[in-house]
């Protein structure tokens, strides 16, 4: 059963081609990771799905509904949630007011001006909730802004997860990380995302076979290769465009 | 604790509100104590807006005066009996006639925050003031129009001519209106307000649509900025176009900025601040302005979060029992900064007045002589050293006030 | 009806110059700093007025040398010591700070000057018809205007296409951190900018002082036109500002001297109403009335339906 069906995606810049014809599936409940060289046109790719640009040409299909050209809320709606590769929340906000915000949509509270969130004692603790899991919540207070990059980058990964939204894309989480924290980055990410489906780009390899069912290997704007770990590895085609010396050095 | 302690915050605002005209009586305490009741109301509407939505308006007078106008109308069709209500609910009317407005401005106008929003709303401020000028069968042209309120049904026998007696009708109005928007505040849609000012592109990523975030806190703003504008007509029983043109618009974003935006606390301060320094210097100096021009500058560039801000930043050292340590402080930079602006204000009348002399808290100042300058300009240029002088002083025990303790930090 | 066109045309342009002199200045700053100046007409004003000062000693020409600089220099203490310290804490609040600067001249200048008209006037030696068309006259301090504004025009021009600065203010509107990490000292630019485009603007006020009438209120009269031009332009666009100064300028001035109104209009399609009528303001609305209502009407359709204007490119 498959979750995202891209067909013969196409972005253009101008005249620039960044996206060329990327036809993808994403399995529901699979761990997909997107790997490819810088420009490749990873992120641009995340933001076609995720609605932040308009697609140039082709169909995006997010559990049996078109979901190309629609804004980012009404994706984010039909449980479509994602995360940035710089840190994107709501700075002068604190944790918790960060947490619940993302949760209030998917828990049925839309536009209401007549429920009062101190009131709602069943969000407050699917909020207190997600702040364990990414290991805030002795932080809960705290207004986010100032909080330690790592800490920030948790934040940005509770925001993406705490909707509960089946697909959950991830853009280079663990970036700019030391190599303790991204130890705890993947688990944190293991953790949260157990039964969802995953989609996301890494640069760190050993954190991507580590981690995905399958990976996708985008180069200029083409996918050359979607396979398992093992295949994509053992893949000439990929090796020769990408691969080889990363896997080796990893 | 919360909320007791909520509850009896807001007890005693009520009772507050009430008892007012118990300490102050006379004739122009209840004046003041009305222009305050509009003005508390107009500014915390304001602060929905750029407050807690950052949207930044430069016409937000429109619904204010278009809802005193429209209830205006109404005192008029009460008075020759073409209709027959209270006149309590006026400032309903003049309410759902700012939320009518704002649902249609707002719909194209808050499409975008930041430069374009305030444009717009520049340019609406201006279009619906020069219109109103044109029509000068419903607007009365420069002259405005006027009611009276005194002839709708009694309400237990008060008919409402004495403005102590408006004074109590508007206090519960405010009241409301003030319960209203914190209430606002606290619900998703004031939530969501927050963080599309925060951070718009992210909140469409967690299911919301910014403008219709915007939209909805600038129709809220707009029903509260009508109800203020409905006490302005029943208070002053009459309307002008000054009350929807840009003048107005400026002296709220003024009481809003100075009292504090963000706090909620904070535009209900700026309102009473600067009612009463219109009421009371304007008695005494014709140059009010100016210096509420001076402040204004001074407040943005050096407390942008007004004086709510300036007050919520002592909290950590309130929290750490160090406040008293700035007591000393405060007073070595105080009283020199004080003179400095008393002189600077002394020498400013100076130059205004057409008197040989004239009388400054008591001191006969004679204004053609070369001394008595010589004498201001000296204590002017020692104080602001002084000022300067001490300012490091007051910086370190801020420093030292704010410090985390030994004790917290050897736990982090 | 050829000569009233004319006539028009030629007041349009004057109008239309002169407030191009001040929206220039108002993109400079703009494309540069991001920061709509809301105190940009004050600064045009405080021209008109310190000119009038100094007439009263030196006579016109030095008042046109002078207030200008003054203007500049007041322009520059401003950026340096008031923006700059605002301008850490966003663009709200430096659109604020500069509307509270706004207030704080109007105020200041009734202060100090007086809340009446000043008897600003223009030179003896311009004081004469340039021409005279169909029996009616224009000024040669008119025509004096249009020199100055045009040659501006093309100093402005010239320098920001041809000169080193120039080459380096136009690659800091598209890319100012670029133009930082080569090394350009960028708040020495931005000073400069905010000095330039304030003399511009004191300049506006010179030669429109004793034509525009010298009064406190004289910022407020242009102060939100001049913005509604650089929107409608587009935002950081020079050319755009030509246009749509232009654009205003004549607008205003056919819809003033045309005498077309409802009533005209309603007797074109044979419907007429009786004065009783409630909408009576509405039937005999003429366009002299609407004139000063049009430049928001456009301001705000744009800003709708085209928010970058007319030769803009940058939204925000």
């Amino acid at each position: 059963m498959s979750i995202l069906t891209l067909k013969d995606v196409r972005k253009n810049f101008g005249v620039s081609e960044i996206i060329r014809g990327v036809s993808l599936d994403i399995k529901e409940g699979e761990k997909h990771a997107i790997i490819g060289p810088n420009g490749a046109g990873k992120s641009t790719l995340f933001h076609l799905i995720s609605g932040r640009y308009n697609v140039t040409a082709g169909t995006i299909n997010f559990n049996g509904a078109e979901i190309q050209n629609k804004p980012p809320y009404e994706i984010a709606r039909l449980g479509l949630a994602r995360s940035f590769q710089v840190t994107n929340i709501f700075p002068r906000l604190n944790v918790f007011e960060n947490v619940r915000c993302a949760l209030l949509w998917s828990n049925g509270y839309g536009y209401s001006f007549w429920h009062l969130l101190g009131k709602q004692t069943e969000l407050n603790e699917k909020t207190m909730h997600v702040l364990e899991q990414i290991g805030l919540k002795d932080k809960a207070l705290f207004p986010s802004g100032e909080l330690a990059y790592a800490q920030q980058r948790a934040l940005e990964l509770g925001i993406a997860i705490a909707s509960g939204a089946e697909l959950v894309m991830l853009d280079e989480p663990v970036a700019g990380m030391s190599h303790s924290e991204a130890e705890n980055a993947v688990e944190l990410i293991r953790r949260i995302t157990e039964g969802k489906t995953l989609i996301m780009v890494e640069h760190d390899m050993s954190i991507v076979f580590d981690v995905a069912d399958r990976i996708s290997v985008l180069v200029y704007g083409e996918i050359i290769a979607t396979d398992t770990p093992e295949n994509i590895r053992a893949n000439p085609k990929v090796q020769e465009a990408y691969l080889g010396e990363v896997v080796t050095s990893a | 604790m919360g909320m007791i302690k909520k509850l009896s915050v807001w007890i005693g605002y009520l009772i507050v509100l009430l008892a007012l005209p118990q300490f102050f009586d006379s004739i122009l305490a209840i004046s003041i104590f009305n222009q305050m009741a509009i003005a508390i109301v107009f500014s915390l509407s304001y602060n929905m807006l750029l407050g807690q939505g950052g949207m930044l308006s430069f016409g937000h007078a429109v619904y204010f005066g278009l809802g005193g106008f429209l209830a205006v109308h109404a005192l008029i069709l009460i008075e020759f009996e073409t209709v027959y209500f209270s006149i309590l609910f006026i400032p309903l009317i003049g309410g759902v006639i700012g939320l009518l407005a704002a649902i249609f401005i707002g719909s194209f106008s808050t499409r975008k925050a930041g430069t374009i929003f305030a444009m717009i709303s520049l340019g609406i401020g201006e279009l619906i003031a020069a219109t109103s000028l044109i029509f000068t069968d419903f607007f009365g042209g420069e002259a405005g129009i006027s009611g009276d309120r005194t002839f709708g049904p009694l309400f237990f026998g008060v008919d409402f001519a004495q403005d102590l007696e408006i004074y109590y009708l508007a206090a519960i109005w405010v009241f409301i209106a003030t319960v209203f928007m914190y209430l606002f505040t606290q619900t998703p849609a004031g939530r969501m307000a927050n963080a599309v000012r925060e951070n718009p592109e992210r909140a469409e990523f967690i299911g919301y649509s910014a403008r219709r975030v915007r939209f909805i806190s600038f129709c809220a703003s707009g029903l509260f900025a009508g109800i203020a504008g409905g006490l302005f007509a029943l208070n002053y029983e009459f309307i002008t176009e000054e009350n929807l043109n840009a003048i107005t618009s400026g002296r709220v974003l003024l009481m809003a900025y100075i009292g504090g935006l963000g706090y909620f606390i904070g535009p209900i301060i700026g309102a009473v601040i600067l009612t009463l320094m219109n009421s009371l210097l304007s008695n005494y100096s014709e140059l009010w302005m100016l210096y509420l021009g001076i402040m204004f500058i001074l407040t943005v560039m050096f407390l942008p979060r007004g004086f709510a801000g300036f007050i919520m930043m002592h909290q950590t050292a309130w929290l750490r029992g160090n406040l008293k340590q700035l007591a000393l402080p405060y007073l070595i930079s105080g009283i020199p900064a004080f003179l400095f602006s008393m002189t600077c204000v002394a020498m400013i009348e100076m130059m205004q007045t057409e008197e040989q002399s004239f009388s400054f808290f008591g001191m006969q100042l004679a204004t053609d002589a070369a001394l008595t300058w010589i004498v201001a300009i000296t204590i002017a240029v020692a104080a602001f050293y002084a000022t300067r002088r001490s300012l490091p002083q007051l910086r370190d025990a801020w420093e030292s006030a704010n410090a985390i303790p030994a004790s917290e930090k050897t736990e982090s | 009806m050829l000569e009233v066109l004319i006539f028009a045309t030629l007041n349009g342009l004057v109008t239309g110059l002169l407030l191009f002199m001040l929206a220039s200045g108002l993109t400079l700053i703009f494309s540069m700093m991001g920061v709509l100046n809301f105190a940009h007409a004050s600064f045009y004003m405080l021209g008109a007025y310190f000119a009038f000062s100094i007439s009263q000693y030196l006579g016109f020409w030095a008042g046109l040398i002078f207030a200008p600089l003054i203007v500049g220099s007041v322009g520059a203490l401003v950026e340096r010591y008031g923006l700059r310290r605002v301008h850490k804490s966003g663009h709200v609040a430096e659109l604020v700070f500069t509307f509270g600067l706004a207030f704080l001249v109007e105020e200041a200048i009734q202060f100090i000057w007086g809340r009446d008209t000043k008897n600003y006037q223009s030179p003896d030696i311009l004081d004469f018809p340039l021409f005279t068309l169909f029996g009616q006259e224009f000024s040669a301090y008119r025509g004096f205007m249009i020199a100055i504004s045009l040659g501006i025009f093309i100093c402005l021009y010239r320098v920001l296409t041809r000169s080193r600065i120039g080459i380096i203010i136009q690659a800091a509107i598209t890319h100012p951190n670029t133009v930082a990490n080569l090394g350009h000292n960028v708040p020495l630019i931005f000073m400069g900018v905010f000095g330039v485009g304030t003399a511009l603007a004191g300049l506006a006020g010179v030669i429109a002082g004793p034509v525009l009438t010298t009064f406190p209120g004289m910022a407020a009269v242009l102060g939100s036109i001049v913005f509604v031009i650089v929107v409608i332009g587009g935002l950081g666009s020079l050319a755009g500002a030509f246009i749509a100064s232009l654009l205003i300028g004549l607008l205003q001035s056919y819809a003033i001297a045309s005498d077309v109104g409802m009533p005209e209009l309603l007797n074109l399609i044979g419907v007429s109403f009786e004065s009783s009528h409630p909408l009576n303001d509405l039937w005999t609305l003429t366009l002299p009335q609407v004139a000063p209502i049009l430049p928001f009407l456009l301001l705000v359709l744009v800003l709708i339906f085209r928010p970058t204007g007319l030769l803009g490119k940058r939204e925000e």
